[in-house]
């Protein structure tokens, strides 16, 4: 039998283990002493515990420890570079490979979801503190989750309808369903976070902010995408990544034709745009970046993925012109080294060479009486990066409020 | 598959073209599914138990029990004997004799009294059966007059074997049950009436576990559940030391054994053989896998015999008998400290946490490098270290230390070549 590759745009879930296939996988984990994959996570989700606990048929226990430490279990256990961190830790590489800490994860999230289950309580170590957190993406959800678990009355400010941030508006749903990011939006519901939705926070706003809140996180991520400044890079039909992605994930999918499509860039983002274009039936789709294929920055995973989806990935060369009359028509490429030229008709040109943060976020972060964390902090990283950023701020802005 | 050697033997009497028998049991219900056995390459069979008439059965009947994802270790059944009726069953066996002259057709029996005792053998004598085996061990019957009742009791044993022998002139087996502390007891007061051979074992009453929704045993039947007998891998340990102490048992020296109890491999066959089994059965792994397991029992046993150059298998029987002595007989003088070999160890840490926990605190842990080392004043010796670590070949059996003024004169080297782990 060959084994079907999904193509669906818009999954209603992500198929994961039944209890069995997760039985077999916890299996083969040593459950090692002082477990080096627990040490791999950035956000302490301490797989090595969770896993035992699905080992010894206690999956309340398992998503119990997974929610403890990452308010956002679910969305990682399906986007996590786990290849890059509690796998890459794991012992049992050294036999054969390593457990699929990701399916496990997604495992005891989904035992979670579908019996609607509540592990997270509230103390009220902290009652009658306010706090806002600006941006309702990874880093303000996981700081806002730590505060109110002590008790902390938080308000999340976010200019988008939804709350999620880059989980909802960038990363392709059949990578992350709807109703994943809903389950961990869900628990911070759940811990009494209030969400204020379509509310652009302004310098002069926050300004007052600080006056009625007890304290502030500013966590808005990096939402300006990184432009080329070559010839032709305003030609209409030359977009940004992170734009091609939300409005396809605002559309459901359903776009005017893409036609032929150039996406540039050798990252997890270019690898996103990538798929979903097949998804969504582009005539021909090609992947161009200026590293080795090694050396491109996707994790492995996701680069496979692509080009079993049958995307060429083509490296090493750098874009030098985009041409067209009143829309771009062709895209010319110059090697990195040897001089060859490559010419490619485009009718979209999506580029994913980068993020960078909007102008007035800098300022925001620098003036040193609120806290911050995520990628406008750490310069653009992973999801459970931000949510340790997030956890660590809440943390300090407790020890702050002791201090008082 | 292109190994086969000449494992035929002789069992009672009757030439078997090799050891493999089905148990008593449905892997052997009827003439038609019997045949695809014989095909397959089963030497024989013991036919269903056959009683006067036929059994009225719950549904479901059958419920397993799992490690961690490998179901099957143990197997559970609330089934009795042949839910056919004593005529129909005698047609049967009639069909399988004249289609399978060279196969051996073995058939269990149970009655109530002696008088359905003597109908019934002589019933299958006349049916063409080869042997007879007298089911005194079935867990579940509705009856307390039959099965392991009857069983557990060495008067009835002796009496309803009796009639049995008086009344046909075929090899008879008495089957013996597990639901009891001394088998040598039953089986010896079944020699006394005459049996020419013992077989065990039959299933062991269990509860196999708990429904926490239904507050009940498995299988559930209506609400309920009920004890009943346990097979399969996990109850071979339990099989081989009933083995062992038939096998060692005086009395019994004189007849045959025929051994049962969680048999899927060549191996496990081969282990009853060496303690002095001339015939296995197997049901359980057979329910779960088909009859095409013997393809392997009959390769795996031929390439074994080949490799150690028996020609044979006659010549295995009971070879292991009397390394199994009584613990205080045991060579309690040296202790064997394990090797660890850093070079495999992957520093999963295994080792460290069961010699702490479950064992003499006799490995440290260096949770920098992630490496064990043995404490050699403080290890036993015990090998829990061994059995836990997940490479292959890691820690293996090392230097031998002799207790103090203890050595006998021999060398740690022959001490520590007579350890196979796998
Ligand atoms: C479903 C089932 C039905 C059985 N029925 C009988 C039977 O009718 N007569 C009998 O002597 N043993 C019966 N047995 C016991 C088996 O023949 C055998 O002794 C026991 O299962 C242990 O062997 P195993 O581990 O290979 O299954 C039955 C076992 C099972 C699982
Ligand atoms: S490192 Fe790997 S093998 Fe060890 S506990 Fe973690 S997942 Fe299991
Ligand atoms: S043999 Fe026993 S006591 Fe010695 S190191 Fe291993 S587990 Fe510990
Ligand atoms: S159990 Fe084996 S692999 Fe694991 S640390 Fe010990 S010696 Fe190394």
């Amino acid at each position: 039998m060959v084994q079907k590759l999904v193509v669906e745009y818009e999954p209603e879930l992500i198929e994961g283990f039944d209890f069995r296939r997760a039985m077999e996988e916890a299996s083969r984990c040593l459950l090692c002493e002082d477990p080096p994959c627990s040490k791999g996570c950035p956000s302490g989700t301490d797989p090595g515990k969770f896993i035992r606990s699905i080992r010894f048929r206690n999956v309340n226990g398992a998503a119990e420890t997974i929610r403890t430490s990452n308010i956002l279990g679910a969305s990682c256990s399906l986007i996590c570079p786990q290849e890059r961190l509690c796998e890459q830790e794991c012992s049992r590489c050294g036999i054969d490979r390593p457990i699929q800490i990701g399916k496990l994860q997604q495992f005891a999230m989904e035992y979670e979801r579908k019996l609607n289950k509540t592990y997270l309580s509230k103390k009220d170590t902290y009652a009658g503190k306010r706090v806002a957190c600006i941006g309702a993406g990874p880093a303000s959800l996981s700081c806002a989750a730590e505060l109110a678990k002590q008790g902390v009355q938080v308000t999340i400010f976010d200019e988008h309808p939804k709350p999620g941030g880059m989980l909802r508006y960038a990363i392709p749903p059949y990578r992350l369903p709807d109703a994943v990011i809903d389950q961990d939006i869900h628990q911070l519901e759940k811990l009494g976070v209030k969400f204020r939705l379509n509310d652009k926070v302004t310098t002069k706003e926050l300004g007052k902010m600080k006056e009625e809140y007890d304290n502030i996180f500013v966590g808005i991520g990096m939402w300006q995408s990184k432009m080329l400044t070559i010839p032709g890079a305003d030609l209409p039909g030359v977009v940004t990544a992170i734009e091609f992605l939300s409005r396809a994930r605002e559309a459901h999918g359903k776009m005017p034709s893409l036609g032929n499509v150039v996406i540039v860039g050798g990252g997890d983002v270019a690898m996103d745009c990538a798929a979903t274009c097949k998804m969504l039936g582009a005539a021909s789709i090609y992947d161009i970046f200026i590293e080795t294929i090694e050396g491109a920055p996707a994790v492995q995973k996701e680069k496979e993925y692509v080009f079993k989806l049958g995307v060429p990935l083509i490296s090493e060369f750098k874009p030098v012109e985009f041409i067209g009359q009143s829309r771009v028509e062709r895209v010319k490429f110059e090697h990195m080294s040897n001089g060859s030229i490559l010419e490619i008709a485009a009718d979209t040109v999506i580029l994913a060479v980068g993020q960078t943060m909007q102008s007035e976020a800098a300022s925001w972060r620098d003036s040193g009486d609120i806290f911050s964390g995520g990628d406008m902090v750490n310069g653009g990283d992973t999801v459970v990066r931000a949510v340790k950023e997030g956890k660590e701020a809440a943390v300090k802005m407790m020890e702050s409020f002791t201090r008082r | 598959m292109i190994m086969k050697k000449d494992l035929s033997i002789n069992f009672l009497g009757v030439h078997c073209e090799n050891p493999f028998f089905l148990s008593s049991s449905p892997v052997c219900n009827n003439a038609e599914m019997i045949s695809k056995a014989f095909d397959a390459g089963w030497a024989g069979i013991f036919y269903k138990t056959v009683g006067i008439n036929g059994m009225d059965e719950c549904s479901p009947r059958f419920d397993i029990t799992t490690k961690e994802d490998t179901p099957w270790i143990g197997f559970k059944n609330m089934e009795q004997i042949s839910e056919w009726s004593l005529e129909q069953n005698v047609e049967e066996i009639k069909k399988l004799k004249k289609n399978y002259p060279n196969k051996v057709i073995g058939v269990s029996i149970m009655g109530s009294n002696e008088e359905e005792w003597i109908t019934l053998a002589k019933a299958i004598t006349e049916a063409g059966a080869d042997m007879l085996e007298l089911n005194f061990s079935c867990p579940q019957m509705t009856s307390h007059a039959m099965g392991s009742d009857v069983g557990q009791n060495p008067e009835l044993v002796r009496k309803y074997t009796k009639a049995v022998v008086d009344h046909t002139h075929l090899p008879v087996v008495a089957k013996m049950t597990p639901n009891i502390s001394k088998m040598e007891d039953p089986a010896i007061a079944a020699v006394q009436g005459g049996a020419h051979g013992i077989s065990a074992i039959n299933t062991i009453k269990s509860v196999s576990k708990i429904d926490l929704d239904h507050l009940t045993g498995l299988p559930v039947v209506n609400g309920k559940s009920a004890i009943s007998g346990y097979s399969g891998n996990a109850v071979k340990p339990i099989a081989l030391r009933f083995i062992t102490q038939l096998a060692q048992c005086e009395q019994l020296k004189t007849v045959q054994l025929s051994g049962i109890g969680g048999i899927e491999t060549w191996q496990d066959a081969l282990e009853f053989i060496l303690l002095g089994c001339r015939n296995v059965q197997v049901t359980t792994s057979v329910m779960q896998y088909g009859y095409r397991i013997v393809e392997d029992m009959i390769n795996g046993l031929s390439h074994f015999m080949d490799e150690r150059g028996v020609d044979n298998l006659e010549d295995m029987v009971g070879l292991a008998v009397n390394n199994i002595i009584p613990a205080e007989e045991l060579d309690r003088s040296y202790k064997i400290i394990p090797a660890i070999h850093l070079e495999k160890c992957i520093g999963c840490g295994r080792c460290y946490v069961s010699c702490y926990d479950g064992a003499h605190q006799a490995i440290a842990w260096n949770s920098e490098t992630r490496k064990p080392e043995i404490l050699i004043d403080h290890c036993v010796g015990c090998h829990l270290c061994l059995n836990v670590c997940p490479v292959f070949d890691c820690i293996t059996p090392g230097e031998v230390i002799f207790k103090d003024g203890r050595d006998n004169n021999r060398n740690g080297e022959d001490i520590v070549k007579q350890l196979v782990y796998q």
